[in-house]
């Protein structure tokens, strides 16, 4: 029998499969419709903190607020926020109650003040783990790469001291030392990094001549930055890696898990294919493990881990060798 | 009522303008409002800071006011009061008329001239400021001084009110309810007032010490009331006490509510529920309404020496200024803002440093911290910095990483605001109500979903002044006085 259990988030999972942080996550009915294909996890959508400035000027915006006397307003968004937060709780229980898959609460902030400090009422709330989605796009000239830096650790001491259940954390690529960094947080005391996180992407229309939004779901050959790094890290750091973007199907995921990876998160496919392609991607692991005869996920994880030190060096070589002998 | 223009064009006025020139009127300094040493009045809950003006300083400080043709101060206040007919009565020494002319449109002009932000409102828009870059004419000095000049020498005349025998009630006693009873009792109505508390006056007795609004003010008007025949029950709490459907038949044909936005708010941040650390409601209410300063009465409240106050607003300086009267060492405020942004009137900000408050503006409290017995100990703050306005045109505070540090404290009152009382909400399943838990209402007549039910005031505001709670009762006494009239006749 194919063992397909593997551990990620702190926890042991029934397989690697995870369903990712997406809007299909974002309600308990959706929630339902995809427990129902067995996923190894459900990530919940992520609070987002610019959220509640969405919906604090939406409330702003609307009649009501008119000739309001400002002493009012001026704490609004911590009524927003609380409420905002009262229906991620009821849905961590009522996920909890309904569904026989781990739940992951998921947060995304980028000021490391009050809001690390709901990660305790998810974990209250019943939560099995929090993913810490943390993303700083290196694009304000006045923040150094040290405060960029100093942010995360700040956030991961920050939540480590308020909760007892794993803490995750969901990255993006965009690290001077990429390896460094995530061997110095993987150390942490964190139960396990997932790379990466995706981004709005714009566009351009060029016949408009004004921007649009990029594709909002993921392609299919966008798994090799993650594939990459996983295979980096995942022999170098001191937790596991799960790996998302661009994984479409089995064949994408068992590349991951060959690289290093203890887990998969997808999202997009189940826009794309419904909840039934985790199913999918999960009987297309156990075919492939049954062919090549392992009996369980630990058989074959990582067995094409980068393990050279000097990677800088390899990549170079692989670089001259497959560019310098493409013509040959 | 005269228009205002053909007030402006009465003899008396048009003699007024020319007996003094303009350049004369501009010469005059705004007049300063005479107060109390801050040093003695930290001592005092009960004592008012400002004093008053006298009448010579008050009708110098009337002669300012130009009678501007197209006065824009009237359009500045939420209730268009005839803001320079009343400053002419006062310049020429009818004192007695100016308050008249306040009572056209004000129900309380004693009240709103002391706790109208009058620097956002009429002042606002005066030509002095807005042409000559002067200070303002002293409207709120003005129409405080008529107000308290008619209650000390005016002669209460109990008109002659020809009743109708209909019986309305009204849930609350603060301003938007008093405005509304003594509007409807003059047209003839029999007023029952009903208060959940033991004091009548709502957020004028509970929430606004006596340092800035003296009980007895208050008291006056709901002496004049009761003269006019309204009936005031305490401790009586519609929806509790009695039903709707109970005051029905007990007779009661229309219903005002105005229950006011008592319901204190917190930010729910970690600690905050550690003792030592309470809503500001529930300290004014203590202090102000159940006696807790004085060491007789049964009913205390404690007495912090490192006091810390979260907010910015009117009710944030009403606290932090209660607790140094009470004896804190430090009284301090920690608002997330500059003082730019502060909501609270500029004389409470001003009255408040005067007295020795601290301000720890651009600060924010993330956690609270509690000693072994579990009262709160320490206060961790972050800095913040002014980011972008937002779409109220206010500056958004963002936090600065790594800026934390602890404030030593005992004592925390939460000053971030209130929410709608869901009190009527909650026994009328028909009345229409927002997500905000305010009652929807017809803006011109305030009458609700429930045809027999009229509200006004925060309950349908969710939060708003003194003055705008006023005009809502006055408006709402007009739709419900058309609603019974075309329903029961007269």
């Amino acid at each position: 029998m194919t063992d397909l259990s593997t551990s990620f988030f702190g926890l042991t999972l029934k397989n690697p499969v995870i369903a990712g942080s997406c809007s299909l996550t974002g309600n308990i009915d959706s929630i339902v419709e995809l427990a129902k294909a067995k996923p190894g996890a459900i990530v919940l959508k992520s609070v987002f903190e610019e959220e509640i400035d969405l919906l604090y000027q939406k409330e702003q915006n609307s009649i009501y607020t008119q000739n309001l006397d400002p002493e009012y307003l001026n704490y609004f968004d911590y009524v927003i926020k609380e409420e905002n937060l009262g229906k991620y709780l009821d849905l961590i229980q009522q996920a909890k109650k309904l569904v026989n898959v781990p739940i992951v609460a998921s947060v995304s902030c980028i000021t490391s003040n009050e809001w690390i400090s709901y990660v305790k009422r998810f974990q209250d709330a019943g939560a099995d783990a929090i993913e810490l989605n943390l993303f700083i796009i290196p694009s304000d000239l006045k923040r150094t790469n040290e405060e960029n830096e100093r942010f995360y650790f700040e956030s991961v001491r920050k939540v480590n001291e308020m909760v007892s259940i794993p803490v995750t954390l969901k990255v993006s690529y965009y690290f001077s030392n990429l390896a460094k960094m995530m061997k110095d947080l993987s150390s942490t005391g964190i139960a396990g990094i997932t790379l990466f996180n995706r981004f709005y992407s714009p566009d351009i229309n060029i016949e408009k001549e004004e921007l649009t939004a990029g594709d909002v779901l993921s392609n299919s050959d966008e798994y090799l930055l993650p594939l990459r790094w996983t295979g980096i890290l995942s022999s170098k750091v001191d937790c596991p890696i799960a790996a998302t973007t661009g994984i479409h199907s089995a064949e994408t995921a068992i590349k991951m898990i060959l690289a290093g990876a203890g887990a998969v998160q997808i999202a997009s496919t189940i826009y794309k294919e419904g909840p039934d392609v985790i199913g999918k991607i999960i009987k297309g692991i156990e075919e492939w493990m049954n062919r090549k005869s392992y009996k369980s996920i630990k058989d074959f994880k990582g067995k094409l881990a980068v393990h050279t030190e000097d990677i800088t060096a390899y990549e170079r070589v692989q670089f001259m060798k497959y560019f310098g002998n493409k013509d040959k | 009522m005269e228009d205002r223009k053909e007030r402006r064009n009465q003899e008396w006025r048009k003699e007024l303008r020319l007996k003094t020139k303009g350049k004369d009127r501009t010469s005059i300094p705004r007049a300063e409002m005479p107060m109390m040493d801050p040093l003695e009045r930290v001592h005092y809950q009960d004592r008012e800071v400002n004093t008053g003006l006298d009448l010579n300083t008050a009708r110098q400080e009337a002669t300012r006011c130009m009678d501007c043709v197209n006065p824009e101060c009237v359009t500045g206040c939420p209730v268009n009061i005839d803001i320079p007919s009343f400053i002419k009565n006062i310049e020429r020494g009818e004192i007695l008329k100016a308050a008249g002319v306040l009572r056209e449109t004000s129900a309380l002009p004693a009240v709103c001239g002391r706790v109208c932000p009058q620097e956002k409102q009429c002042e606002a828009h005066c030509f002095y400021l807005k042409k000559l870059k002067k200070p303002a004419v002293a409207i709120g000095y003005l129409e405080r001084f008529a107000a308290d000049y008619e209650r000390e020498h005016g002669v209460a005349e109990v008109p002659e009110i020809k009743k109708n025998g209909i019986k309305v009630a009204v849930v609350g006693s603060g301003p938007s309810s008093l405005s509304f009873a003594g509007s409807m009792v003059k047209k003839g109505y029999d007023v029952t007032v009903f208060e959940a508390l033991h004091e009548i006056g709502g957020v004028l007795k509970y929430g606004i010490p006596e340092f800035r609004l003296p009980n007895d003010i208050v008291n006056s008007e709901l002496e004049n009331l009761e003269k006019l025949g309204v009936k005031f029950e305490k401790n009586f709490l519609v929806g509790r006490t009695s039903s709707f459907e109970d005051l029905k038949e007990e007779g009661f044909k229309g219903f005002y509510v105005a229950s006011g936005a008592g319901l204190p708010r917190f930010m729910h941040i970690p600690g905050e529920n550690f003792n030592g650390i309470m809503s500001s409601n529930e300290y004014l209410t203590r202090v102000n309404l159940m006696n807790a300063a004085k060491d007789e009465f049964d009913t205390p409240v404690f007495k912090g020496k490192r006091v810390v106050v979260v907010g910015g607003g009117n009710t944030a300086m009403d606290s932090v200024r209660t607790s140094k009267r009470l004896g804190a060492d430090r009284s301090m405020i920690v608002y997330r803002r500059s003082m730019n942004e502060m909501p609270a009137r500029l004389e409470e900000v001003k009255h408040a440093q005067d007295e020795g408050i601290e301000f720890n503006t651009l600060t924010n409290p993330i956690e609270y911290f509690a000693d072994e017995k579990g009262h709160v100990s320490r206060v961790r703050v972050q800095k913040m910095e002014l980011g972008e306005a937002d779409v109220s045109g206010r500056r958004r505070p963002v936090p600065i990483e790594g800026s934390e540090y602890d404030i030593e404290t005992d004592m925390v009152v939460v000053a971030v605001g209130v929410s709608p009382n869901p009190l009527v909400p909650s026994v009328l399943p028909d009345l229409k109500v927002s997500k905000r838990g305010t009652i929807e209402v017809n803006e011109e007549t305030m009458q609700s979903s429930v045809p027999e039910l009229f509200a006004g005031g925060d309950i349908v505001r969710g939060g708003a002044t003194v003055i705008l709670a006023m005009g809502d009762g006055r408006r709402a006494a007009n739709g419900m006085d058309q609603y019974l009239t075309e329903k029961y006749g007269k």
